[in-house]
């Protein structure tokens, strides 16, 4: 019998480990979906019932007697469902429940006690929301609120409303529902055994072919990882047509239930099977009846997702196979080995990088590509991936000036203006930096000054105070009716001006803000650079009778060059990114027209709470940086090289 | 010799200018110097009359308080909750003094002596991390934070994500100091037998305490000074840091200017005397960090 060669044995070893990884990833993911589906149907059950009782509270006046026969009988038939509550809050009264606690002294209908306070806010939260969204014509806010409960049960509470308006709540717990029966390890295991063994048989036959070997190991390793994707994706139809089975029995149980207590049956009953804005999720019909298409299209959504994943699994896996079959892994552990002392000093730094500076960054790359928010967050980013949409929203809307009927208005939110006014704002600011820094600096380096230390220490100061501080104080003396600005403005017998109600007045308030901070470091790089220039070199130019224009071109501006170069590059990247002066002295106002490209990330993240859409701007906003930063390096090399 | 000193009243024009620009420079201090001890929360120095007059209004833009009162300083930090927030400013940024040396002298220390496999690759990616926009590593930061690890509004949270910003400059910082020490010194102790960390502890960072100090001083002020990350961060109000806490003084509808501005004295003071000590180290790092850059 002949042995393998070491790399048949590497790459078989990378087989093992990566199929076995990619393996035991898929069972997670097919378990969680199968948990997913569980939890699913008995949400989708409990909410019938809930619901349906909601609507026969209503009908029966939202209190009274009608009210608590109606919640025993539900109760009686539905039995998964308790405690059950109904909650009055105009009354501030339970008007029934079931609770074992709420017996005897205790029973219902009486007045709700300081305890159950979340009760009565929950049943005025959901007023507000059904009131919210019945204003703005959308469906924003829970109608329906569905919470887990400690032990991974539900509570659900949906809104009573006996004549159109909310007025209390049927809330209801449900204990968890059984965890489905595990999936068996057989079929991965079989998999594993399959390829690998399949893979031992063939670096046998083709002795010591690394190309052809390699080729295999990937080709069984893919066919493996997705043969048992698609064999164990096959049983989630079942699944599913379960699930929509148990729900229509659920639903026809109920609509009897419902008749009998009310006495008539004009209800829609389908529409209890709905989401949390009560909008029917349209499977099931009220006569129980399966639209067998719709279960078929969603399902298909949920396939894909899942494929997506296996896939994403599967290339990991390829990635793991070939580091380790191609001999990766065994360098990799014999430098980590040889350099141990030197990894063991950078990986507290670098771990901490990686956590908190790299990883942050990666994902916020990737949650570029989805449409997160607030309020999905407890998605996988792939349930949410939208691909460049969101690049394209941002970019595709040229539309900075909007006709309106009463002529042309901008639109200050637009990427565009924002990024125009980026640039006016860095440019300006930069340039007001630099010559008034350089004018100062050429006055401080007079010969024989006096008060020379004095008027650096205080000129220098702005710099040293923090910038937050400095933003508040401007937004302070710029306040429209005490700030001292329009003090002075009014002393000189003007109207005072309403600095932040203006695009160009807003613009001059923060232009000032930031120039009062950023003079003092172009002050202090022009001062060292002038300072180091010999004194002999003027003296040698008035010799030869330069004047002092000509001195200043030909000696020192380019004696400065080489400090402010670097400082100016620094400085335009200081001011595009300042934060701090935007955000707090004008907040952007008015109407976001003098947010800058950072501010207004933020704003969209943080304000808006649309984190994919800002993460796609926030992109943008490197992508701009990382350019001008290949930019400049370029020129400053190309100058480097000619002078 | 034609660069003969000259009078006084020649500078005359020079010295008007001056006064000019320490006037922009030095009015807003004044200012809120003036409001913090005014003992007030408004934002005029003087009650102006219906009718003011010239002189009324000049009056007005003179920084300096009707009466003298320190009822402000008082107030913030007794009635209000400033104390408190100063407290959580020590603490988050002494921790990450005290976290982020730690971790950069080690890392600095291997980059300057150590060559091994990824030393390029691992000094450029902290130069690189320098460019990441702080937003767009914000958002998954507070997702990681605040919803995986439920560190929101704790002390841990601010004091990890600080330490991180303040890393790559100090490691860059204390690798050029390292790197000036003679490797002499460490080869003669290995020869008598001393362990590498007894290297790292007894010879190198003792002798690289002034490059060390620095750098300390850098790592407080990024954390004393620092307003948005804490103020994404912390939500509890008992939470808030320094600079959360007195922009909540003004933000809003909140005008309570003689907080802010008694606050403002009081967080500033520390930093511009520690920013005059730091200086000179200020500018040598930044301009060589941009020539590297």
């Amino acid at each position: 019998m002949t042995r393998l060669s070491p790399r048949a044995r590497w790459l078989a070893a990378g087989l093992a480990l990566a199929l076995a990884a990619a393996l035991a990833a898929e069972h997670r993911l097919l378990e969680r979906a199968r948990e997913a589906h569980a939890r699913l149907a008995a949400q989708r059950t409990a909410v019938v019932g809930v619901r349906a009782l909601a609507e026969v509270v209503s009908r029966a006046g939202g209190q009274g007697d009608e009210v608590r026969r109606a919640v025993e009988r539900f109760a009686a038939a539905q039995g998964e469902l308790a405690p059950i509550r109904v909650v009055d809050f105009n009354a501030r009264s339970l008007e029934a429940s079931t609770a074992p606690a709420d017996q005897g002294e205790q029973a219902a209908p009486r007045r709700l006690v300081r305890e159950e306070k979340d009760l009565y806010d929950q049943a005025q939260r959901l007023r507000a929301a059904v009131e919210t969204n019945r204003q703005e014509g959308v469906s924003r806010k829970d109608e329906v609120e569905i919470e887990r409960t400690a032990g991974g049960g539900f509570r659900i509470a949906a809104p009573v409303e006996p004549a159109g308006e909310v007025t209390g709540a049927v809330i209801a717990e449900r204990p968890p529902p059984a965890a489905p029966p595990a999936a068996g390890w057989g079929g991965a295991l079989l998999a594993l055994l399959a390829a690998v063994g399949l893979f031992a048989a063939l670096a046998w036959l083709l002795g010591d072919r690394p190309a052809a070997l390699a080729a295999a190991a990937v080709v069984l390793l893919a066919a493996a990882a997705l043969g048992y994707a698609a064999v164990s994706l096959g049983g989630l139809a079942a699944d599913r047509m379960a699930m929509e089975e148990a729900v229509a029995g659920r639903l026809a149980s109920t609509a009897r239930l419902a008749e009998s207590v009310l006495g008539d049956a004009s209800f829609d009953a389908a529409a209890w099977d709905a989401d949390v804005y009560r909008r029917g999720l349209g499977f099931v019909a009220a006569d129980g009846t399966i639209d067998a298409a719709a279960v078929t299209a969603d399902l298909g959504r949920t396939r894909t997702r899942l494929w997506r994943a296996a896939a994403g699994v599967t290339a990991a896996a390829l990635a793991l196979l070939l580091f380790v079959g191609l001999g990766g892994a065994g360098r990799l552990a014999v430098t980590v080995v040889r350099h141990r002392v030197a990894y063991a000093y950078v990986l507290p730094a670098i771990v901490a990088m990686v956590v908190l500076v790299f990883f942050p960054f990666a994902y916020g790359i990737a949650l570029s590509f989805t449409e997160s928010t607030l309020y999905n967050e407890s998605q996988g980013l792939w349930e949410k991936w939208i691909g460049v949409d969101n690049y394209a929203d941002i970019l595709s809307d040229v539309a900075v000036v909007k006709q309106a009927e009463q002529g042309s208005t901008y639109d200050y939110e637009n990427f565009y203006w924002t990024l125009g006014f980026t640039v006016v704002w860095t440019v300006v600011n930069v340039a007001f930096g630099v010559t008034l820094g350089l004018f100062l600096a050429l006055l401080l380096n007079r010969q024989g000054l006096a008060l020379r230390p004095v008027y650096r220490v205080l000129l220098i100061l702005p710099w040293a105070v923090p910038n937050y501080i400095t933003a508040l104080v401007w937004k302070g003396m710029f306040h429209q009716q005490f700030g001292v600005v329009n003090q002075i403005v009014q002393m000189l017998g003007l109207a005072p001006v309403a600095w932040f109600e203006h695009p160009f007045t807003s613009f001059l308030a923060i232009w000032a803000t930031n120039g009062w901070l950023s003079f003092p470091f172009m002050m202090v790089i022009s001062l060292g650079a002038l300072q180091s220039i010999p004194g002999d070199l003027y003296e040698a130019a008035e010799v030869d009778g330069a004047s002092r224009w000509q001195q200043f071109r030909s000696i020192t501006l380019p004696s400065l060059k080489p400090a402010l170069v670097p400082a100016v590059i620094i400085s335009v990247i200081w001011t595009f990114n300042m934060f701090n002066i935007p955000y707090l002295t004008s907040g952007g106002e008015p109407a976001g027209a003098t947010e800058i490209l950072i501010t207004g990330a933020y704003k969209i993240a943080f304000q808006k709470y649309q984190y994919g859409y800002a993460a796609a701007y926030a992109t943008i906003i490197f992508l701009i940086l990382l350019a001008y930063g290949t930019w400049q390096n370029r020129v400053t090399r190309a100058t480097e090289a000619v002078g | 010799m034609s660069r003969r000193r000259p009078g006084f009243l020649a500078q005359l024009p020079l010295q008007l200018l001056l006064v000019l620009a320490v006037l922009y420079a030095a009015y807003p201090l004044f200012w809120v110097f003036t409001v913090a001890f005014s003992g007030e929360q408004s934002l005029m120095f003087v009650d102006l009359p219906a009718e003011p007059t010239l002189a009324d209004r000049l009056r007005a833009i003179i920084p300096w308080p009707e009466r003298m009162s320190a009822q402000n300083f008082r107030e913030v930090l007794t009635d209000q909750p400033f104390g408190r927030w100063l407290f959580n400013s020590v603490i988050v940024a002494g921790s990450t003094t005290i976290v982020g040396v730690f971790l950069a002298c080690t890392a600095a220390y291997a980059f300057s002596r150590f060559r091994f496999p990824g030393r390029q690759v691992g000094m450029m990616s902290f130069l690189v991390s320098q460019m990441f926009p702080g937003v767009l590593t914000l958002i998954p930061i507070y997702i990681i934070l605040v919803k995986w690890l439920g560190l929101g509004s704790t002390y841990w949270g601010l004091i990890l994500v600080y330490t991180t910003t303040a890393i790559p400059f100090c490691v860059w910082m204390l690798k050029g100091y390292f790197d000036t020490i003679p490797r002499e010194l460490e080869e003669s102790a290995l020869i008598d037998g001393a362990s590498p960390a007894m290297i790292f502890f007894r010879i190198v960072l003792p002798l690289a305490k002034p490059a060390v100090a620095v750098t300390a001083l850098f790592s407080f002020m990024t954390g004393w000074n620092e307003f948005i990350l804490a103020a994404t961060i912390m939500d509890k109000e008992e939470m808030y840091t320094g600079p959360v806490g007195l922009q909540f003084f003004v933000g809003g509808f909140s005008q309570q200017w003689g907080y802010f501005a008694a606050g403002a004295v009081i967080a500033a003071i520390p930093v511009v005397v520690l920013f005059f000590f730091l200086q000179k180290y200020l500018v040598s790092g930044l301009t060589a960090g941009a020539v590297k850059g």
